[in-house]
């Protein structure tokens, strides 16, 4: 039997739950070590280690470290070990001193780092499955390297919602705003969605249910080697062709924090010179 | 002195218990929250409207009670009433919640203490034999966390963050058809989650045999959103228990502060609440304690059984373990009786404007009462308050955790029954850090 393990970083566990829901894996696989669900205290050498969550901390970057040593291949899973996630709203400068000023007062817990980083600030990483969660079906795809599975290139193509050519929004409605009429493209009642250039695999959940996409499985292959920029210009060009929406509007909706969290961090090292995440490595 | 150290395993996040001794004596215990992330600060600024999106991920596993609190807390801010159908299926959402935390608390984190393994997903056949109820917990166990999870992705459109609960209602109501195949696979969930839970009661009572006690602390004061009868965990009031029991104080959300004390310390980036100077202690046991009946068949035959064994209010500590067993099957049932009304025949959400000012929202966690607090200015967060259940529990926690201690610990030497039993007290509060220091 293939052996792994998830080592948790400064996250949420919802990555681990979501692992917990794909649970095939239990007749293939061997799960040496989970502090979440297993009394295992040192990650043994393992076929295949997961890691989830942001180094935030100087214990998570030993923890990172150390784990990486012994283990065949290294996965990172969800947006906050890839590209920082929702922990990338307190790198904003003047959150960072609050967090900064924490720091003084408690001698005895883990140092916070000035920052938090994705894992590949400081491993090498050689599969990406990006995701706020990642489904249990993606996480079932990349454990078991399923050839066949063929990811949607945007969350648009598995959404289902109609695009309209005759329903043009003059304003934004922002994200929440009641009713939701079905089976139309959200962008043509006027919300924000974002899954045209949105990575698809997820079966479009959120979009389906009536919320805009938000981006968390970040930029399609199409603009994932590319600056996060050429993300946000492309959605700002399907928001151009589909509404009357002013850009300036769209421009000030795009760099709110809600959006924020997934849409400017895939695809910049803030602070480093790596090269881009190559296309094939991410699921 | 001899400093103690006890990593943490089968709980939410990243902490540790500490026990410093010296010859024999327990100087201190303390239990030591390990991260932060520091939503209070990293929410500052956002478009209030979007923190029912952001504040899910303050934990992958409360985040249903995240997602509902913040919607509650704008709707409170905004001066609006969602309409009854949206107030059902956010009551669903909070039993999909329940159902998911008490079946993940119950079977994945704490069976292995009654069972002697690490996990459930490290039990060999040979350690329990081949009976068919001990093979395969693991897979039962999953798939009744999982009735759990489905249904949170059927009222709340994804399971881990969910969405669908906006300000002003819902998203949309429930097809009748889903409805009525969610209710045919919960009732399907129902028999093997109470054949689980059998085996949890029995292995537990040999657990307390083997031990000689059942978590002998002392008495303490209960807080809790949900009393008296047929609980809605979607919450309204708080309520607190003085420890013989009684109702003592009853209050709305807004006023946590008049009664409840916050203390940071030095030693863990979670801090403390106490109730006038006394421990307090929320999650299952605080509400199966404070509840007459819970409404439903199944579950009330449990709470019947479970007062006749232990009494009102029950205090040991395993207890609160047990207590969780009756509410998976209280929330199995509640939700199928949801799942046979109309769900979609009506309007799911009101419009709003927005408002600058503040908003208090409350809800009926599983791990007890959680409150967002905003204040909004210029329809950005200036402050968000996040008033967190574990919190409540710290220094329950940790009094538990110095009981087990001198239990344990003699001049002679540390016996060995003190690293399990570290691991069962913190567990039967079944604590989320992430959600503690947010
Ligand atoms: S990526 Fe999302 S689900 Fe995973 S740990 Fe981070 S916040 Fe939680
Ligand atoms: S833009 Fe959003 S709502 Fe419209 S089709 Fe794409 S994913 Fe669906």
């Amino acid at each position: 039997m293939k052996t792994f393990a998830v080592l948790q970083l400064s996250g949420c566990a919802g990555c681990e739950v979501s692992l917990l829901n794909a649970d095939a894996w239990i007749d293939e696989y061997k799960l040496l070590y989970m502090p979440l669900v297993i009394s295992a205290y040192n990650v043994p050498d393992v076929d295949i280690l997961l890691v989830s969550g942001g180094v935030r901390t100087d214990e998570d970057l030993y923890n990172l470290r150390r784990a990486v040593k012994n283990t065949k291949q290294v996965i990172a899973v969800g947006t906050c070990a890839i590209s920082g996630g929702i922990a990338n709203l307190g790198n904003r400068d003047e959150v960072r001193k609050l967090f900064l000023a924490h720091q003084v007062e408690r001698p005895h817990v883990p140092r916070l780092l000035p920052r938090s980083h994705p894992i590949d600030t400081f491993v090498e990483v050689d599969r990406y499955l990006p995701g706020c969660p990642p489904t249990p079906d993606l996480f079932m795809a990349i454990l078991f390297d399923k050839p066949d599975f063929k990811p949607a290139r945007t969350v648009c193509q598995e959404c289902g919602r109609k695009k309209l050519k005759d329903m043009r929004p003059k304003h934004l409605l922002g994200f929440q705003s009641g009713e939701v009429l079905p089976d139309i493209c959200l962008i043509n009642q006027g919300y924000l969605c974002i899954g045209s250039s949105t990575r698809g695999g997820c079966g479009a959940p959120c979009t389906r249910a009536g919320h805009p996409c938000v981006g968390c499985r970040g930029p399609s292959n199409a603009f994932i080697e590319k600056e996060s920029s050429a993300w946000f210009d492309s959605i700002q060009r399907v928001f151009a062709s589909m509404t009357d929406i002013p850009p300036e509007e769209i421009e000030a909706a795009l760099r709110s924090p809600q959006l924020a969290l997934f849409l400017f961090q895939f695809s910049d090292y803030a602070g480093t010179d790596r090269p881009p995440r190559q296309k094939e490595k991410v699921l | 002195m001899t400093t103690l150290t006890f990593p943490l395993s089968r709980i939410e996040g990243h902490a540790r218990v500490i026990i410093e001794i010296q010859q024999g004596e327990v100087l201190s215990a303390h239990f030591q929250a390990t991260e932060l992330r520091g939503f209070e600060y990293l929410v500052q600024g956002a478009p209030a409207e979007q923190m029912p999106v952001i504040t899910p991920r303050i934990c992958g596993v409360c985040s249903t009670a995240h997602h509902v609190a913040a919607v509650k807390a704008l709707e409170d801010a905004y001066e609006v009433t969602p309409p009854p159908l949206a107030l059902k299926i956010r009551e669903l959402l909070m039993l999909g919640q329940l159902i998911q935390n008490q079946a993940t608390s119950l079977f994945i984190f704490t069976m292995p203490d009654r069972l002697g393994v690490s996990s459930i997903f490290q039990i060999e056949d040979h350690e329990l034999g081949s009976d068919e109820t001990q093979t395969r917990i693991a897979t039962r166990a999953l798939q009744v966390r999982k009735a759990g999870t489905d249904l949170i992705a059927l009222a709340g459109g994804q399971f881990i963050h969910p969405i669908k609960a906006v300000i002003g209602g819902v998203t949309s109501g429930i097809e009748t058809e889903a409805a009525e195949k969610m209710r045919n696979y919960l009732e399907a969930i129902i028999p093997m989650a109470q054949e689980l839970f059998d085996y949890y009661w029995e292995t537990s009572l040999e657990l307390g045999e083997r031990l000689g006690t059942w978590g002998d602390d002392q008495p303490a004061c209960y807080i809790s959103a949900i009393a008296g009868s047929c609980p809605n965990f979607y919450g309204n009031v708080l309520h607190v228990t003085s420890t013989d029991g009684n109702v003592c104080t009853t209050f709305p959300a807004k006023d946590f502060r008049k009664h409840l004390t916050y203390q940071s310390t030095d030693y863990s980036y979670a801090g403390q609440t106490s109730y006038e100077g006394e421990v307090i202690r929320a999650n299952s046991l605080a509400r199966i304690n404070m509840l007459y009946n819970l409404g439903t068949p199944q579950a009330d035959k449990y709470m019947d059984r479970f007062r006749e064994a232990f009494g009102q209010p029950a205090h040991a500590l395993l207890l609160f373990d047990m207590a969780r067993g009756i509410e998976l099957v209280y929330a199995l049932e509640r939700a199928t009786e949801i799942l046979s009304e109309p769900l979609n025949n009506d309007e799911v959400a009101v419009p709003y404007t927005l408002k600058d000012g503040e908003g208090y929202g409350l809800v009926e966690a599983p791990r007890g009462p959680l409150i967002h607090h905003y204040s909004i200015k210029k329809g950005l967060i200036d402050q968000a308050e996040f008033i967190i259940p574990t919190v409540h529990n710290n220094l329950a926690i940790e009094r538990a955790l110095r009981v087990a201690a001198e239990r344990y610990i003699t001049e002679e030497w540390v016996d060995m029954e003190l690293e399990y039993a570290v691991g069962r007290v913190v567990r039967a509060f079944d604590p989320c850090i992430a959600c503690a220091t947010h």
